[in-house]
């Protein structure tokens, strides 16, 4: 048995691009649809294609959690459903478990314990208990077997007591557990974990954390993509950086940030942030990125700059900010995070 | 919380559990069904409301005196038309519950966002079809009964003939009733909209294949299009079973037509559901809302 859980080779997916939705050839591809059908009197133009996974080479190690990041649109979720056989590669190939993604499509399912779409992918007209007893049975666990561990994952995920009342009512980290116990049923080595803390409070997050580390400890693989920096960095022991449909950096996180350990994150806190004073200090010798994200309070943005020299760039950020409504508020010179890496790496922030 | 130790898949494998997760399929969907009550008003009012506009008109139409209902009887050969429209438009709603109910099972689980979790199990996908299907038939059937008890009781309708060969009739359409349920149901899927075709099938089967009219009141070229029509078939097939004695010869070529259009349908409905599955792999649809 290979060593690795999972591993794709050069993973490729074209889609047709739809103009309504801006979707744009990427990375000079000029390729275009296979043609269906037939046109009897003129030929058909063929259709533009958009590339939304570039060549993916993965392989992930039993045992280990594996962090996939990269914005929206970066192409995470389009390799998760290939790698779950929810989608067909382009080319390349793909394999989960020793299982080829395409041709034993079913023995990989078997391999896998999913968690997309989260609280959508249960049934809010069902109670948890009901939820799971239905999974189990998708899952051909039998039924003596499946009643047992129905009641240990409602145990495990603290829902026991409310096990029989409708999913509807419960509160989206009640739902989130059910999603996680579905997707453990059936004792999966590998779980794929599509952004399982999101929309969860901090105390249902750092639940879910935890479980993810016992998962981890009981022997799971584990490929989470999420968009919090921070998580990814506190669990996984190795992180993927996907952008426009290619793996940008792949390392421990500590390696990662090893990369920009030269650099100096100098971070900001501004009120009124103009898009022409990014732009003056984008020009600065001294200042190699940038990315303003807007706080939830008022007009407070926060200003990521990197830089190798913050001593020099220090006075000529102070001369650009003040004045045309723009006020310097705080300035802190930190060490770099995971997430600098990410803007160093992909020129924008995880969540834009 | 607890901690678990080993990493071994408790699934099983072959036809048992496959036929075990079609079993949990039709579970869900029936538990689904039953908690919104809102099936107890379509079983009870919507069978005589809805034929009640035919029925009256019919009425008025064949006089105070009933003197009209002569030519009925000539092209007929029954005198009961309250059971004969009855008949008819219990095949129409039947076709027409299909057809947004199968039709749209897959793709109101695709709304939900249900379907994807569904589909990542290792489960024959045809089940999820089949499986949903399940419920809708029981509650058709219930729907046939309690309809043909109004009728007897609160309209004096008079089922002449015979109960085992209507339940054969019946048994013998669901084959094409549902095969272009499931032909319908992984088209909304692709298309991911559907109101438009309903509409143009529910309105071929009202006007060509004669819910409240014999089909010799059509022109020759409408009467040609019914005879391509399952429908047709099992309207003639049902009156002829429940109204009239002429037993088993008077259906026997609609049980022949209906099993041969129930075959066609059939492998229509899989062939596009398996079609559907193949290219959803490609494009991503089942994900896509």
């Amino acid at each position: 048995m290979s060593d690795f859980a999972i591993e794709a080779d050069r993973l490729v997916k074209k889609f047709p691009a739809r103009p309504d939705t801006g979707d744009k050839p990427v990375n000079g591809d000029t390729s275009t649809a296979p043609k269906r059908g037939f046109s009897l009197f003129r030929k058909k133009e063929p259709k533009p294609m958009f590339t939304a996974v570039d060549g993916v080479d993965l392989q992930i190690k039993r045992g280990e959690i594996f962090g996939l990041l990269g914005p929206n649109g970066a192409g995470k979720s389009t390799t998760i459903r290939m790698l779950c056989t929810l989608l067909e590669p382009t080319s390349g190939s793909a394999r989960v478990n020793g299982f080829d993604v395409v041709k034993q499509a079913n023995e990989v399912r078997r391999s896998l314990g999913t968690v997309l779409a989260g609280e959508r992918s249960i049934y809010w007209k069902l109670s948890g208990r009901e939820n799971l007893e239905y999974f189990a049975a998708l899952y051909h666990i039998p039924s003596a077997v499946a009643k047992q561990r129905v009641e240990d994952l409602l145990e495990r995920m603290e829902i026991k007591n409310r096990a029989n009342e409708l999913v509807e009512k419960y509160s989206t980290g009640m739902r989130q557990r059910i999603a996680i116990a579905k997707a453990l049923l059936a004792r999966p080595p590998i779980l794929l974990l599509d952004e399982p803390t999101l929309g969860l409070d901090p105390q249902a997050a750092r639940n879910l954390r935890e479980l993810i580390a016992q998962l981890k400890q009981e022997g799971h693989t584990i490929l989470l993509t999420t968009h919090y920096m921070e998580e990814a960095d506190q669990l996984s022991d190795r992180i993927g950086i996907i952008d426009t449909g290619k793996v940008i950096a792949l390392d421990t996180p500590a390696g990662l940030k090893r990369h920009i350990d030269q650099s100096e994150v100098i971070r900001l806190e501004v009120l009124g942030w103009q898009d022409y004073v990014g732009d003056k200090l984008r020009a600065l010798s001294e200042i190699h990125s940038l990315v303003a994200r807007k706080q939830d309070e008022g007009d407070l943005w926060e200003v990521n700059l990197q830089s190798n020299d913050s001593r020099a760039a220090l006075p000529r950020i102070v001369e650009h900010i003040g004045g045309n409504g723009t006020r310097l508020v705080n300035m802190n010179i930190v060490k770099p995070s995971l997430e600098d890496v990410f803007i160093q790496l992909t020129g924008k922030a995880l969540r834009d | 919380m607890k901690s678990e130790l080993s990493v071994n898949s408790l699934g099983t494998r072959g036809f048992l559990a496959d036929a075990y997760a079609l079993w949990a399929v039709v579970r869900r969907e029936w538990i689904i069904f039953v908690r919104y009550p809102s099936w107890i008003i379509a079983l009870f009012i919507w069978p005589v409301i809805f034929p009640m506009g035919y029925i009256l008109t019919a009425r008025a139409l064949s006089g105070v005196d009933g003197s009209g209902l002569t030519a009925f009887q000539n092209t007929t050969g029954l005198n009961e038309y309250t059971g004969y429209i009855a008949v008819g438009t219990m095949i129409w709603m039947w076709q027409n519950i299909v057809l947004w109910a199968v039709g749209y099972s897959l793709r109101n689980e695709q709304l939900r966002g249900t379907l994807e979790s569904n589909w990542l199990s290792p489960t024959w996908r045809f089940a999820y079809l089949l499986g949903s299907s399940f419920p809708q038939l029981v509650s058709m059937f219930m729907l046939m009964l309690v309809s043909g008890l109004e009728y007897a009781l609160l309209f004096r309708v008079q089922f002449e003939g015979s109960l085992w060969l209507t339940l054969l009739v019946i048994f013998a359409a669901i084959p094409s009733v549902y095969g272009l349920g499931f032909a319908f149901a992984s088209v909304v899927i692709t298309v991911k909209e559907a109101n438009a075709f309903v509409f143009l099938v529910r309105g071929i089967v009202m006007v060509f294949c004669g819910i409240t009219y014999p089909l010799a009141m059509l022109p020759g070229w409408m009467q040609s299009v019914a005879q391509w029509l399952p429908q047709t078939y099992i309207i003639h097939a049902m009156r002829t079973a429940a109204l009239s004695t002429e037993g088993l010869s008077g259906i026997a070529f609609d049980l022949k037509m209906m099993t041969l259009f129930g075959v066609f349908w059939l492998a229509i409905g899989y062939w596009l559901f398996a079609t559907m599955e193949r290219r959803a792999r490609q494009t991503g649809a089942i994900g896509q809302y």
